[in-house]
């Protein structure tokens, strides 16, 4: 089917020493469009980096009974709070290995804040709305950002030195990675090639909310 | 074989002609229909078969599909019920939680087997019972399937145990559990057993035979039928194919199609749909007794009927058969009632208007002959009773009383006629026998012909005879009339022989055989004669008569009388008798 090649394009920016540097990505599938909500993310080879959690939980919000946003990377250790902006109770959960947890029906702020503390994919589901959908991505390097509509993420802060470029995204049908150096010298453009799965996300139910509909 | 080989029957009697033309073509006809529907039957059925085989094919595949769509509905369904997911929010489900949940799923799906399988094909747990581990490694290559397939489902036939003589047939399901969709957090397997029940069902609707065949090809075995365990034994299909083909079992012919199943086991397994020959025809033997009731109906209605007809044919037949009988025999009063307006009715009105027509030509043939003698009377019926005339020549001969007049009148009328009667009686008889004919009755006169209408030679002789006779009879006569007390009887006879006009002479109303002539003046001229003293003769004759007569008298020349009305006088003879 559409399994999709998609060719990350890397551009690394080379900064003084001292200076941390950006790497830049640009994902792109086998028919040049760009692909939005990919996580790029960097683990270091030569020493691990400590992950620093945010001090304050990130949102991941329900309105218009969708989850937003649809893929929310995170480091290990950090608390995400599921404020319930819609009119209607959901029901939040999760059975994924990294994090078993589920948030019975509610509305408005949830009670308390959910701790992601081991590293991997965390698929949110809501028991009421079969579509709604959504990934905690959870990292043990500080280095990643997701991709936009334009399909580019950068990477910030990084430190020279060698690591591991790795992209995810919830339809990678196959791990796509490779190893590089960060450096002083100037920016380098890599491509790496991922497939991508059909989508299978439920469609809406038509008379569910739609943005229009209060 | 000669052409007088095959002959038709011969029969004595029209009736039975009938019938065994009637039966014979009733018959012809009946069993030609019944051979030919018998045939169209057995073609039909064979046809019917072969597409009843060709769509209970297809009715299994779409219950089996239809079937497994509806558990695929259902296992969808609780793939997204809450309290499934709830097992998977601990981080081991339960073994014991979730082989009861499976049961209780498992009764409300009505299917015997559930298994929940990871989604890389691990156990999780099953509801055990029925299905041993058999079932793992085929669940585990439909969920290889699954895993790739657009739908997140997979299905196929599988022998559980695979290789076991006591292994059944079962369509294994696979569908996935979302948490939420697209995620699959694990598998559900379900096991649809092919069972008897199943092919009950198949039978119900596809009324056909259903067997269920396990095995390596060579040496299939049934696991399920609805058919005897024998048949279906012997009926086991040598290699799986698609053709239909006609087995017998147990004295049924069946026609048989199989189709192989694909299993995700080892081994070989086939369905075979089988309808009965006999069973296909049963309505058709219905239709094929009531034409071999409708043919003997036939017959029966033709053997009672066709007499019946014949008879009615037969009899007025006969009936005129025996009439034309009585009408040669001369009966002509009898009639013939047939009361039927048919050609035979026809025939019988036509038979009686013959015999009127044959009576009527008696009545007047009887008439004639009594009115006139019987060779005019036949002349006149030859002829048609046409006016004609012909001259020939013909003896005229008169015989009259003498002084009968006076004799008669001291008799009573009824004597009077009766004597005379008598007398005419012995007169007319001599004529008839001498082949002359009386002509008319005058007074106590008889005129008589001789030579008219029939010609002969003779006629002359004939004549003369004929009155020799007379004198002889006269005698006879007298002797009676002396015993009798009366008084003699005389008669003078003139006999002439001359060229006169002989025909019907009349008016076209009434006509008479009669001569006109002087002739015959003649003859009544001599007869007078015989009147006067100076002949004293009782038989005179012309000169002419005794010319044209071979014969030879004894006669006696009376010399030339005067005849009125002719120049010429004739001369007279007396006859006294025959040399």
């Amino acid at each position: 089917m559409n399994h999709l090649a998609a060719i990350t394009l890397l551009a690394l920016s080379a900064l003084p020493a001292c200076a941390e540097n950006t790497v830049r990505v640009l994902t792109t599938d086998g028919a040049g469009k760009p692909v939005a909500d990919a996580v790029a993310y960097l683990v270091s080879l030569d020493s691990p980096a400590p992950v620093h959690p945010p001090d304050r939980p990130v949102e991941i919000i329900q309105r218009d009974q969708e989850f937003s946003p649809y893929v929310t990377p995170i480091v290990v250790g950090t608390r995400v709070v599921f404020p319930n902006r819609d009119t209607v109770q959901h029901h939040v959960y999760s059975v994924s290995p990294a994090k078993k947890f589920e948030i019975p029906l509610y509305i408005g702020d949830s009670s308390g804040t959910i701790l992601f503390d081991r590293e991997g994919v965390v698929t949110l589901g809501c028991n009421i709305h079969d579509w709604m959908v959504a990934y905690v991505f959870v990292l043990g390097t500080p280095y990643f950002a997701k991709t936009g509509a334009d399909g580019t993420a950068n990477i910030t802060g990084l430190p020279p030195g060698r690591y591991r470029l790795e992209v995810w995204h919830p339809r990678l049908a196959a791990k796509v990675g490779r190893e590089l150096d960060v450096s002083m010298n100037g920016e380098a453009t890599q491509v790496i090639s991922v497939v991508l799965r059909p989508d299978r996300r439920i469609r809406r139910a038509p008379d569910s909310a739609g943005p229009d509909y209060k | 074989m000669g052409p007088t080989a095959f002959r038709l029957p011969q029969f004595r009697r029209f009736g039975s002609r009938l019938l065994f033309l009637i039966a014979g073509l009733v018959a012809i006809s009946q069993v030609a229909d019944y051979v030919l529907v018998k045939k169209a039957n057995l073609r039909n059925a064979m046809e019917r078969i072969d597409e009843n085989l060709n769509q209970g094919a297809a009715l299994f595949e779409r219950r089996v599909n239809a079937r497994l769509d509806e558990l695929s509905g259902r296992a969808a369904l609780m793939s997204d019920d809450y309290s499934i997911r709830q097992l998977f929010l601990k981080d081991q489900p339960d073994p014991a939680t979730v082989r009861s949940a499976l049961a209780s799923y498992s009764v409300r799906m009505g299917v015997p087997f559930m298994t929940l399988l990871s989604p890389e094909g691990s156990r999780i747990g099953d509801t055990g019972g029925v299905l041993p581990g058999a079932a793992l490694k085929p669940f585990q290559g439909l969920v290889k399937v699954a895993s790739a397939a657009d739908d997140a489902r997979a299905k196929g036939f599988a022998r559980l145990p695979a290789n076991d003589p006591g292994g059944k047939l079962y369509a294994l399901l696979v569908v996935p559990i979302f948490a939420p969709k697209p995620e699959i957090v694990a598998w559900i397997g379900l096991a649809l057993p092919i069972d008897h029940q199943f092919a009950i069902d198949l039978k119900a609707d596809a009324q056909l035979e259903v067997t269920f065949y396990c095995g390596s090809p060579g040496s299939m075995l049934p696991v399920e039928s609805t058919l005897p365990e024998a048949d279906a034994r012997s009926m086991a299909p040598a290699s799986v194919g698609d053709a239909i083909r006609d087995v017998g079992a147990a004295g049924q012919s069946y026609a048989t199609k199989y189709s192989p199943l694909a299993l995700i086991t080892p081994g070989s397994a086939a369905i075979a749909l089988q309808r009965s020959l006999e069973a296909e025809l049963a309505p058709s033997r219905l239709l094929e007794q009531f034409l071999l009731l409708l043919l003997l109906a036939s017959l029966g209605v033709a053997a009672l009927v066709v007499p019946v007809f014949a008879q009615s044919l037969s009899k007025p037949l006969r009936a005129l058969a025996a009439h034309t009988e009585v009408i040669a025999r001369g009966d002509y009063d009898k009639r013939l009632d047939l009361d039927r307006a048919d050609e035979i009715g026809q025939l019988a009105a036509s038979f009686n208007r013959m015999s009127e027509g044959l009576a009527e030509r008696d009545r007047v043939r009887d008439l004639l002959d009594k009115n006139v003698s019987p060779e005019v009377a036949a002349q006149l019926l030859s002829n048609g009773g046409t006016l004609g005339g012909e001259e020939r020549e013909v003896t005229v001969l008169f015989v009259d009383l003498r002084s009968f007049t006076r004799q008669s009148e001291s008799m009573a009328p009824r004597e009077v006629l009766e004597l005379l009667n008598r007398f005419f009686d012995r007169m007319s008889g001599i004529v008839e026998i001498y082949h002359g004919i009386v002509d008319k009755y005058i007074g106590d006169a008889v005129m008589a012909l001789f030579g008219a209408p029939v010609a002969y030679a003779n006629h002359a002789d004939s004549a003369i005879l004929a009155a020799l006779e007379m004198r002889s009879a006269l005698a006879r006569l007298n002797a009676e009339l002396a015993t009798e007390g009366r008084a003699k009887l005389a008669f003078g006879i003139g006999i002439n022989t001359s060229k006169i006009i002989a025909g019907n002479i009349g008016s076209s109303r009434r006509l008479n055989y009669s001569v006109v002539g002087d002739g015959v003046n003649v003859a009544a001229r001599l007869q007078d004669l015989t009147r006067m003293s100076q002949y004293s003769a009782d038989i005179l004759v012309s000169a002419a008569t005794l010319e044209a007569a071979r014969g030879r008298y004894i006669v006696r020349s009376l010399g030339a009388a005067p005849v009125r009305g002719r120049d010429e006088p004739v001369d007279v003879f007396a006859v006294d008798g025959a040399e």
